[in-house]
């Protein structure tokens, strides 16, 4: 893979049980994520990697176990909180704001980065019209860096599915995450779009040096991109490791052609 | 002609008020997906309060300039809205994130009854009078163009110019500061817009404050023209096909919704009235967005809802 610089370990996932009611989503999950590292989470259907997610984003509180980013500890955080801390998600069933404009949903992004207040804001003055320039150019830097120049204006809604995947990473990327999590970015997508998303993860691990977790339940384009590798299966982790380590594991074998593949 | 202008600009007024009513409901639902049905009994509350404190603040200050007295009953009456915008979040609005939206539209519900009782307790229930000071002659206008001219009350072209102004202000608040961008954020997707940082709470009573102010100037206008009273509330239903017709997401469908309904009623009662046998004015608004939920759900502007299957 490439000479990157991993670093230490920046996200520590610890013995994470989460119940819903009677349904073991997930039983005693450990990992960790290095600074720096591409690290996937991967499953057949069912296997909780989106619940794994929602525990990390903070959506879902997990009964036991204990999460920890950057020598912080975090339990009974809401999502807000997360994404104070610096952690950014894209969504598998896009979550963007439909009616509004790509512009407008990459700078929703910076809302956290914004200082002024809101009456400077309204009458466009001093520091607050400086700022909101500051933050224009970094969303359009974001948006060459995702190749959607021609589409800023247009209502997200109105976008292909592809080009949408691409304005909900950019809202992440615009909160300047350390790390960013991806659910299942390349889900319903062709074979050329994927290439491209894959193309634009490799790229922003590169350039911005963001720690990336991401989701997917296609094997294939997984191994290629990613520096390690977890497997997931019924709520168990039953892999871990670069991904010929977890290509020749026994048990992610049969879980993948054994049951549903 | 002269008279039929004259119906038609009364028409417009009136639609103005519709506008401003209907204003309060679109903001909150643009902002958190919520019919807020508590509406009118905000414009009920911030008039009541406003024609109290008015009436009261010379009493208990001996003031003697009125327009002190009502300057000081607008303050009050803005933070107690504030302050119910803030309550209505911290023990209603924060229990029900990601809830359905008929939960939440069942909450305002009870948030409406809840307020009319509270308000009427608080400030009394009779008939009281907001006096701003507004001039009560009506104009002449045109009267070399037309014999006798037209009748324009000066009272509803103040009103339509403070309607006007609130409007400006709302659309810049929403299209231009980053605070309304949040809040058209939040609008469309609760959790996204909290796994990018975007604070669902502030978010919420900003809103509620703004569409308290928005009640209080529609509560100040409508009380200082028919007298602040209960059936206030009720005006609140009248905006209802203001908002269908106009489409519940869009600041000026809100306001063309008001005023076609208003000269609607106004023409339709003149023009009509004599061959149905009257009273046009009553049902004519619900008709009209009867046949708007058939024909176009979406109301005039509002955003065509398409749904993937």
């Amino acid at each position: 893979m490439s000479n990157k610089k991993i670093g230490d370990v920046i996200l520590d996932v610890q013995n994470i049980s989460l119940r819903f009611g009677g349904v073991k989503a997930l039983t005693d999950i450990s990992f960790d994520v290095r600074e720096h590292e591409i690290r996937a989470i991967i499953g057949p259907n069912g296997a909780g990697k989106s619940s794994m997610l929602n525990c990390i984003n903070g959506v879902y509180q997990p009964q036991e176990g204990s999460i920890t980013f950057r020598g912080r500890t975090f339990r009974g955080m809401n999502s807000r909180q997360v994404a104070e801390m610096g952690i950014a998600r894209t969504f598998q069933n896009l979550a963007l704001f439909k009616g509004m404009s790509v512009i407008d949903n990459i700078m929703t992004g910076r809302n956290l980065r914004m200082k002024s207040n809101i009456l400077l804001q309204a009458l466009r003055i001093g520091p607050a019209q400086r700022e909101e320039e500051a933050h224009r150019e970094f969303v359009e830097h974001i948006i060459d860096f995702l190749e959607i120049q021609a589409h800023r204006k247009t209502p997200v809604g109105q976008l292909p599915y592809g080009l949408q995947k691409r304005v909900d990473l950019g809202r992440a990327l615009a909160m300047e995450p350390q790390v960013l999590l991806l659910d299942e970015p390349m889900a319903g997508m062709n074979l050329e779009e994927k290439q491209d998303m894959s193309r634009f993860i490799l790229d922003v691990n590169d350039e911005f040096g963001t720690t990336i977790v991401l989701i997917e339940h296609d094997m294939g384009v997984v191994m290629d991109i990613s520096d390690r590798v977890v497997v997931l299966d019924y709520g168990k982790k039953i892999g871990d490791g670069t991904p010929d380590e977890v290509r020749s594991n026994e048990e992610v074998i049969s879980a993948y052609l054994g049951t549903s593949h | 002609m002269g008279f039929f202008l004259e119906a038609l600009i009364g028409g417009l007024m009136a639609g103005m008020l519709y506008s401003l009513v209907a204003l309060g409901f679109v903001l909150i639902f643009k902002a958190s997906g919520v019919f807020n049905f508590a509406q009118g009994a905000m414009v009920l509350f911030a008039a009541l309060a406003m024609a109290r404190f008015a009436e009261w603040l010379p009493q208990w200050l001996g003031l003697e300039s009125k327009l002190l007295a009502n300057l000081l009953a607008f303050a009050i009456a803005t933070v107690l809205m504030f302050a119910l915008a803030w309550l209505i979040e911290r023990l209603v609005l924060r229990y029900l994130v990601n809830q359905e939206a008929a939960t939440l539209l069942m909450a305002t519900l009870g948030i409406s009854y809840f307020l009319d009782g509270l308000g009427q307790s608080l400030f009394g229930s009779n008939v009281y009078q907001i006096d701003v000071g507004m001039p009560k002659d009506p104009l002449f206008l045109f009267e070399s163009v037309f014999e006798g001219g037209v009748l324009i009350n000066q009272e509803d072209i103040i009103a339509a110019v403070i309607a006007a102004c609130l409007v400006a202000a709302l659309s810049v608040f929403f299209q231009k500061t980053g605070t309304g961008r949040a809040l058209r954020a939040v609008a469309d997707d609760h959790q996204a817009a909290q796994s990018i940082g975007i604070p669902l709470n502030r978010i919420w009573v900003i809103v509620w404050c703004v569409a308290g102010i928005t009640a209080l100037v529609a509560g100040i206008i409508w009380g200082s023209k028919l007298g602040v009273q209960f059936s206030l509330t009720t005006v609140a239903l009248r905006a209802l096909p203001v908002v269908i017709l106009g489409g519940l997401t869009s600041v000026p469908g809100a306001i063309i919704g008001g005023l076609i309904i208003g000269v609607g009623e106004k023409l339709s009662e003149i023009y009509l009235g004599p061959y149905v046998g009257g009273g046009i004015e009553i049902w004519f608004a619900y008709v009209l967005a009867l046949v708007f939920l058939l024909f176009r759900p979406q109301g005039l502007f509002g955003e065509k809802i398409i749904d993937r299957v």
